[in-house]
């Protein structure tokens, strides 16, 4: 298989950047900020993590000459985003707290009897489409409320591998976890928005 | 043998297609006798069908505003020929 995952039109637009094109940066900000802001806050507060993007934007202006195209424009700028924000910790001599010990959410491992068996077994209907139960703002506004109560780490690894379909090896290396503890965070993560789904379903609340 | 719980604990891995042959055809035994980890299963996928679609709209407009201003402060000193103001 091609190596080159990235399409003709990241060609355009990485050649604006390059030549310093203010549409081009204009669009690479709007396309990238969402996923740059999901590497930052798993290593930091809001607050900072706004600033070590903003800074990095300011970076690329001169860093892209450099870019070679091997790793694809957004990998390329979540390294970038990640090198800052660690160095942004180490400086305040600061680490990232996350829990890897247990696969199984609390709430959901609530549901079984002690044989291990479903106790409260799943209620959810999978027969709706996902952009079906997109259409419900309601839900949508309830998925927002529950994707920001999640621990930082957590939601930055969903992103990153499920938004913006990350490969397992990439996620990793931005975010300097191992392969099995990044699968902790996605599992942790996934069933929090599960139960949260069930529920709403359920009840028609949040 | 694969209870329930054990395969909810191990259930991204196996949508992900992480789990090695002999996990894998445990899992679908389990599921072939137990409707209860079938539909989790399939709720789960569902779910993370439903993250994916919603979360790449999110976009913080207040916050594009203002890395659009500090870029071109920083492009326009730097087609002015100028020094970059830090
Ligand atoms: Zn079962």
């Amino acid at each position: 298989m091609g190596t080159a995952t990235h399409h003709p039109d990241e060609d355009i637009l990485i050649n604006g950047l390059k030549s310093g094109n203010q549409g081009a940066f204009r669009e690479a900000v709007r396309l990238y900020t969402p996923g740059m802001m999901a590497v930052a806050r798993f290593y930091l507060d809001h607050a900072s993590a706004e600033e070590i993007v903003q800074d990095c934007w300011v970076t690329v202006i001169d860093a892209i000459q450099t870019f070679e195209g091997r790793s694809g424009l957004k990998t390329w700028l979540h390294r970038i985003v990640a090198n800052r924000a660690k160095n942004h910790l180490r400086k305040a001599k600061r680490e990232v707290n996350a829990d890897f010990s247990e696969a199984l959410d609390p709430d959901l491992a609530a549901r079984f009897a002690p044989n291990g068996r479903w106790a409260t077994p799943p209620s959810l209907k999978s027969n709706e489409s996902a952009q079906a139960l997109m259409e419900n703002g309601a839900l949508s506004d309830c998925l927002d409320q529950h994707l920001s109560a999640l621990p930082e780490t957590q939601r930055s690894a969903l992103m990153l591998y499920e938004a913006h379909q990350h490969k397992s090896d990439d996620v990793c290396n931005i975010l300097d976890v191992s392969a099995s503890n990044l699968r902790v965070l996605l599992h942790r993560a996934r069933q929090k928005i599960f139960l949260m789904v069930e529920t709403f379903q359920e009840t028609g609340e949040c | 043998m694969l209870m329930c719980r054990d395969l909810a604990r191990i259930a991204s891995d196996y949508i992900d297609g992480e789990l090695g042959t002999s996990k894998v055809m445990s899992v679908k035994m389990h599921l072939l006798m137990c409707g209860r980890c079938r539909s989790f299963i399939g709720s789960l996928r569902a779910s993370i069908e439903l993250m994916s679609a919603h979360s790449s709209q999110q976009l913080d407009e207040d916050l594009v505003r203002r890395i659009d201003e500090r870029v071109s402060e920083s492009l326009n000193a730097r087609n002015s020929g100028g020094t970059k103001p830090e």
